[in-house]
């Protein structure tokens, strides 16, 4: 579903010069699984994912999304994704309910069509209490709630989360961490980008940690740990850091 | 391009913006109360004062008066005038306002007078004080009938009639008709008003919905739907252009109302009554429209560019700042236009709107501002479009 080929994205800054933010990465994702990208601050994480949301264009390489190029099909991978980051994206004016029929809209679904599946995500996210009330006056696990709700209104086969529990108390992020678990028994494609070791390693099928724009390794947690000879994924993060660092 | 996602965005820009308290300050309420309150409150205060001394008797000092009885008769016998005499010098009571003029006269002024020579005389008045300005206007009036009577006596011992040094007697007529000057005035303050109001009105909600969007992590959300970065642009500036044109067209109303209420509180601005044909109407409109346009493209433009909020208030400024001053040209009376200077934007529009509140179409003048407002706003918003498909714009950090 998700499949990135030698993809690189190389920024100008008039100061710095240029700047690799992503370099030379691949890696795949299949339905019903989630994919991690594990990272400090800067590795190229959102970068990845934003060229994935097409948001940003590749300097090099490719990546397909639901079988589509992200470049050249851009429309038809926004219809096949959803997107959510730890900056919620909500207007703050509108309701809950007004959010959602605005964000399906926009996603080229029916009014009837919305309203259905609006009631169904509202009863499993709990979002019903709140609905009509104004954004602003919601609390931010609420927030994230709906921001969870705007990203599958339309039903995307691949959900893109970049940080999706930073700045999240720790009783909200473990609700997050739980949808998305319930989204890949429902056979998504879920791609998903943290810098928290802890909920890499509860979530993902495969990891791959990312460090100054290069994936350093990949693999299943029990492949990485095989690999890298430490049962803890901290350890093995640090381990691949500081073996970057030596060279 | 579908126009059903354009409609889409146009909605919640829209929606949005009339919940916003800020837009609704200066989309509403500036224009529709605070600005007509602004132009009765100057009026009515020019006009109190401007009664006030037209009303009140001038106290006029004078020392020295023995010596010119027959002045100070004439003096005496105005009502409007109060008069003090003075055994000293006392200068000073004209700085406190203990009286409004000084008036000095000289031991021979008689003897002077008499012997057919010039007689000097010396008037100390303050010309930052309107008391003082009205009492000089009087005393010049009254000094101006005095001497008539003092030619008068001197032609008689002549044998002469006055009429002898007056052989031409000239009668301006103005022509031109209250609401005729009343349009003047209204040409040179409506085109600047009418800036004012379409810039105000648009800024806020313009930066809102691009750099504030921004800033609020929102635009992210737009940018992976379905819409294309073309309708989202094209959704915005129909926004800015309806909250733009929204607070210029409440901000005529709120003037209109103003010109309503009794002459006694406006003064002169009562007199302010156009009587535009259907015809000048419709041009009066055909020209606001590209300007209510360009201004959105531009500021539609600096909130694209801008990273945030703060940033795009800092480029708007200046922008802002131009308006005005070329807003405010239009200010300035009997200031003719050459023609190529009918491409300059808001320039052509205050010189226009002028012309039209006169009564006077020129379409080699309407055409130029037309074309030259029309492609400028295309131009900027072709340039927003482009801004909004660069990413290194979109995510400028």
């Amino acid at each position: 579903m998700i499949q990135v080929k030698k993809l690189s994205k190389v920024f100008h800054d008039k100061k710095r010069g240029e700047i690799i933010a992503v370099n030379n990465i691949g890696f795949h994702c299949e339905k019903g699984q989630i994919f991690g990208l594990l990272g400090p601050n800067g590795a190229g994480k959102t970068t990845t994912l934003r060229i994935l949301a097409t948001m940003m264009t590749p300097t090099s390489g490719e990546a397909f999304v639901n079988g589509y190029n992200v470049e050249k099909e851009a429309h038809k991978v926004r219809q096949s994704i959803g997107f959510l980051s730890g900056e919620t994206g909500l207007y703050d004016r509108f309701t809950p309910r007004e959010t959602i029929l605005f964000f399906g809209k926009i996603n080229g679904m029916s009014r009837r069509e919305i309203e259905k599946r609006m009631a169904e995500i509202f009863q499993i996210l709990g979002i019903k209490d709140f609905q009509d009330v104004r954004v602003d006056k919601l609390s931010t696990g609420m927030k994230q709630k709906l921001s969870i709700a705007r990203a599958i209104i339309h039903n995307p086969p691949v959900l893109i989360f970049d940080e999706p529990t930073v700045g999240l108390d720790v009783i909200t992020a473990r609700v997050v961490i739980e949808y998305i678990r319930g989204f890949k028994k429902q056979g998504k494609c879920i791609i998903f980008s943290t810098h928290q070791m802890h909920e890499a390693e509860k979530l993902c099928d495969d990891i791959a940690i990312i460090h100054l724009g290069r994936i350093l390794s990949m693999g299943t947690l029990e492949e990485l740990r095989k690999k890298i000879l430490v049962a803890d994924l901290e350890e093995i993060f640090f381990k691949l850091i500081e073996k970057e660092s030596h060279i | 391009m579908n126009w059903n996602n354009i409609r889409l965005i146009y909605c919640k820009e829209i929606s949005g913006a009339i919940r916003d308290r800020r837009t609704l300050i200066s989309m509403i309420i500036i224009p529709l109360i605070f600005y007509p309150l602004l132009f009765l409150g100057i009026g009515y205060f020019t006009m109190a004062g401007q009664q006030k001394s037209d009303t009140v008797a001038s106290v006029v000092a004078v020392k020295g008066g023995e010596y010119a009885p027959g002045l100070i008769e004439i003096l005496k016998q105005n009502e409007k005038i109060q008069m003090i005499s003075l055994t000293e010098d006392l200068s000073e009571g004209l700085e406190s306002g203990e009286f409004y003029l000084l008036m000095e006269i000289p031991e021979n002024f008689n003897v002077n007078i008499n012997e057919e020579s010039t007689q000097s005389i010396t008037i100390q008045y303050d010309s930052t004080a309107q008391y003082s300005q009205t009492a000089r206007r009087r005393i010049t009036d009254l000094l101006e009938e005095f001497k008539q009577q003092i030619v008068q006596t001197r032609l008689e011992k002549l044998g002469l009639s006055l009429d002898y040094i007056q052989p031409l007697d000239t009668q301006w007529l103005d022509i031109s008709s209250d609401e005729r000057k009343a349009g003047a005035i209204l040409g040179m303050l409506l085109p600047y008003i009418i800036v004012i109001l379409i810039f105000i009105g648009a800024m806020h909600s313009a930066i809102d919905i691009t750099a504030g969007e921004k800033e609020r992590g929102t635009m992210a959300t737009l940018l992976v739907s379905q819409l294309s970065r073309l309708e989202i642009v094209i959704g915005k500036y129909f926004t800015v252009m309806t909250i733009s044109a929204t607070s210029m067209l409440l901000g005529l109303l709120g003037l209109s109302i103003a010109f309503l209420t009794p002459a006694y509180v406006l003064g002169e601005l009562s007199l302010i009554k156009i009587h535009f044909s259907f015809y000048t109407f419709i041009l009066f409109f055909l020209i606001l429209a590209p300007l209510v346009g360009l201004a959105s493209a531009i500021l539609l433009l600096i909130g694209i560019f801008a990273r945030s909020n703060k940033e795009a208030s800092t480029y708007v400024t200046p922008i802002y700042m131009i308006a005005i001053f070329l807003g405010m040209i239009s200010l300035s009376q009997g200031m003719e236009l050459a023609e190529p200077m009918f491409f300059i934007p808001i320039l052509n529009n205050s010189f226009t709107f002028r012309e039209l509140l006169m009564g006077i179409i020129d379409w080699e003048h309407i055409l130029p501002t037309l074309l030259s407002n029309v492609t400028i706003a295309i131009i900027a918003l072709l340039i927003a479009a482009y801004l909004f498909t660069r990413e290194n714009v979109l995510f400028r950090s």
